[in-house]
């Protein structure tokens, strides 16, 4: 697989922040690559960065082997943003939105006709063609801005958190759209903060805090990082205080939390501990509604790898 | 992309409700309200002389311009003031009987007009007297101006003659000018329209800036949107640009429709150079509009203050409130009416109005678009290839 994107010892400095600190990447091609980390953490720098939006401090940003600059018109014409807020025009309809933004990129008016139709087509729009913005739900208003971003179909895919508030219907179309975009040929960097999302979408994930790369790789690479190795969590409706102590002297392998009457018990000595768990539930005349076992998940290697205190 | 962009910019000023009604209905209700509230305002001050009393000693008899400027002010048929000749005490009593509007002195060689509250004829006494004062001022400076060029020119013998004669058709010139204020044509409403049209001119700063806004990256998500599109910034920010003066022209012939056609202004025989110079004041609006939005580097809302700030004051001291202000301004700052382009517009519609000066006229026309020249380069210089800092 050829390299589409390169990203060198990117470095973006404000006054005193280091908001993106030596940052080295690529981005093959027909591969979904996930930027993810805690709010503030340099995701949205580094895309501004790499879309030339951006003046970066040190480091080089290059596509197809070239610089990426304001004026690489021919690189520009590759790239399809969707950005974290809706970019349309209030003022115009579904259908006059996606045409305005082709016709950015588009200049023959039957093939960007053509183009606009796959775009309405991909993303649901048939029925909202004069509809305006305002009219639009939330997941609507995503899809046309999902719409906009990709009518000229673009190679370089960048989705900067695209389901932020969207119904579940509305995300797994916004997901198997971003798939079928993947099937016809292009390459994206996806941000979020849904892990779920970024497990089922992407083939590498990178985490980064602080401007920095954490850990980098497939999603299930990224789980073996973690120190723990299953989870069992068990609903408690009640556990006093007393038994929550007496239950963490018993369970001496791993960490018991216990919050709004979920028990999780953090095992970090090999798998198959449930067993274990109900004989001694059942001995200390613990009763539980359901009980069952996971493995740890990509928002475990998150939180493992960002901490767990709040941020802005 | 000039062309797709002029067309969607054009839908989208036309279908932004709050930007129409600013730009298109605003001027016109304005326009319309003027009309209703002063309507014959003109009339009833033509026929009525104000009552004056005019402290008649020393002072005021060395001011001989000043003194013949008033006394042929009262004496016309349609006489603008009715003089009393008194000492300061009897036109003091005069004023505090009620008997005179105002009473006007010389002290230090200066007009001052004194009255004892604010009304429409105390306002009209205190222009007139101002206007005077101007004009004075500039037949001096023109008297010295010649003598000092005749004894410059061959030593001792001064071409008196030659002098007088100069000097008679500044001093014509200036009663013409003078003699307007009793004539129809000086009109409190149409200074009220001009400075209307002048307003109306630059608030094409809107249409220009709201556009300007939506292709800036720092601005707004459509701009980050249309930043990273590979068109040509210059032909997108043309087409939206001549959008924007596509509205301002449709404005322009609105306001020019209610004046003429509604309200009746009478603009004289020069409208086609007045329609140039309404032109030249929309071009002026729109590059300053642009250059606000490329220059202040803060929000959406500050720009917008900073632009209606601009234009309103450019417009106060231009004369919207009154003609005071506009000379007060020329003959203490002249600079701010140098670079103000209200002043320059209004500027110019009473150089083809009142003072029938085409050469001034063409003057004001050439500074408009100077204005919008320097405006224009300070946009393309601000924008060209930028890159932000931050978002």
């Amino acid at each position: 697989m050829s390299v589409i994107l390169e990203v060198s010892h990117l470095t973006k400095e404000y006054k005193t922040v280091k908001a993106v600190d030596d940052l080295s990447f690529t981005l093959n091609e027909h591969e979904i690559l996930g930027l993810l980390g805690p709010n503030g953490s340099g995701k949205s720098t580094t895309m501004n960065c790499i879309l030339s939006l951006l003046r970066y401090s040190s480091g080089s940003i290059r596509i197809h082997g070239k610089e990426m600059s304001p004026s690489a018109y021919d690189l520009k014409q590759e790239i399809g943003v969707i950005f974290q807020d809706v970019a349309v025009f209030e003022e115009l309809t579904v259908y006059d939105n996606i045409r305005y933004f082709c016709g950015l990129y588009i200049r023959d008016r039957k093939t960007a006709e053509a183009y606009i139709e796959d775009a309405i087509h991909l993303t649901g729009l048939e029925d909202y063609r004069k509809f305006y913005p305002k009219q639009l739900s939330g997941g609507l208003l995503r899809r046309l801005n999902i719409a906009c971003g990709i009518a000229h179909k673009p190679k370089l895919l960048f989705f900067d958190e695209p389901t932020v508030a969207v119904d579940p219907q509305s995300r797994n179309n916004i997901l198997e759209g971003i798939e079928k975009l993947r099937e016809q040929g292009a390459s994206v960097i996806y941000t979020t903060h849904y892990m779920e999302e970024a497990e089922q979408l992407c083939d590498r994930i990178i985490i980064m805090d602080k401007g920095k790369i954490l850990a980098s790789g497939t999603p299930d690479s990224l789980k073996s990082i973690t120190s723990v190795t299953e989870k069992v969590m068990a609903e408690v409706p009640r556990l006093s205080e007393e038994k929550l102590h007496k239950l963490e002297g018993e369970v001496t392998n791993g960490s018991i939390r216990y919050e709004n009457g979920r028990l999780v018990v953090s095992f970090h000595d090999g798998k198959d501990h449930i067993t274990h768990l109900i004989d001694i539930l059942r001995r200390m005349q613990i009763s539980y509604l359901r009980i069952y076992s996971e493995r740890p998940t990509l928002n475990d290697v998150f939180l493992e790898l960002t901490g767990k205190e709040l941020r802005d | 992309m000039f062309l797709h962009n002029y067309r969607y910019s054009l839908v989208v000023l036309l279908r932004n409700k709050g930007l129409v009604f600013w730009t298109l209905a605003f001027p016109v209700i304005m326009a319309l309200l003027f009309h209703m509230s002063f309507a014959g305002i003109d009339d009833a001050e033509r026929f009525s002389a104000i009552e004056v009393a005019v402290v008649d000693d020393d002072a005021y008899q060395n001011q001989v311009i000043f003194a013949r400027a008033m006394e042929e002010l009262s004496k016309s048929e349609d006489a603008v003031l009715h003089l009393h000749y008194a000492d300061s005490t009897e036109a003091e009593e005069l004023l505090n009987n009620g008997e005179v509007t105002a009473v006007i002195s010389i002290q230090k060689r200066e007009p001052v007009v004194r009255v004892l509250s604010s009304g429409i004829q105390e306002t009209i006494v205190q222009s007139v007297v101002e206007e005077i004062r101007c004009d004075s001022e500039v037949i001096s400076d023109l008297a010295k101006e010649e003598i000092l060029a005749e004894i410059g020119e061959d030593g001792t013998d001064l071409d008196f003659e030659r002098i007088f004669t100069d000097i008679s058709k500044a001093v014509l010139s200036v009663k013409s000018k003078v003699n307007n204020l009793n004539q129809k044509e000086y009109s409190f409403v149409m200074i009220e329209y001009e400075s209307l049209i002048a307003m109306t001119c630059l608030y094409s700063g809107l249409l220009s800036m709201t556009l300007m806004n939506m292709h800036q990256a720092n601005l707004s998500a459509v701009g980050k949107r249309s930043t990273v599109a590979p068109a040509r910034r210059g032909a997108v920010l043309a087409g939206a640009m001549c959008a924007a003066l596509t509205v301002q022209l449709i404005t322009l012939m609105m306001l020019y429709a209610v004046l003429l056609l509604i309200v009746k202004a009478d603009f004289g025989n020069d409208i086609g150079k007045i329609l140039l110079l309404s032109l030249s004041g929309s071009l002026a609006g729109l590059t300053l509009g642009a250059a606000v939005s490329v220059l202040v580097r803060t929000g959406e809302n500050a720009k917008m203050t900073v632009l209606l700030s601009i234009v309103m004051s450019g417009c106060f001291c231009s004369g919207m409130m009154g003609i005071v202000m506009k000379n007060i301004i020329d003959k203490h700052l002249p600079f701010i009416n140098w670079i103000n382009p209200a002043a320059m517009i209004t500027d110019g519609l009473y150089a083809l109005y009142y003072y029938g000066a085409v050469d001034r006229y063409w003057f004001d026309l050439a500074s408009i678009l100077l204005f919008s020249v320097v405006m224009t380069a300070v946009s393309i210089g601000g924008l060209r290839r930028r890159q932000y800092d931050s978002m």
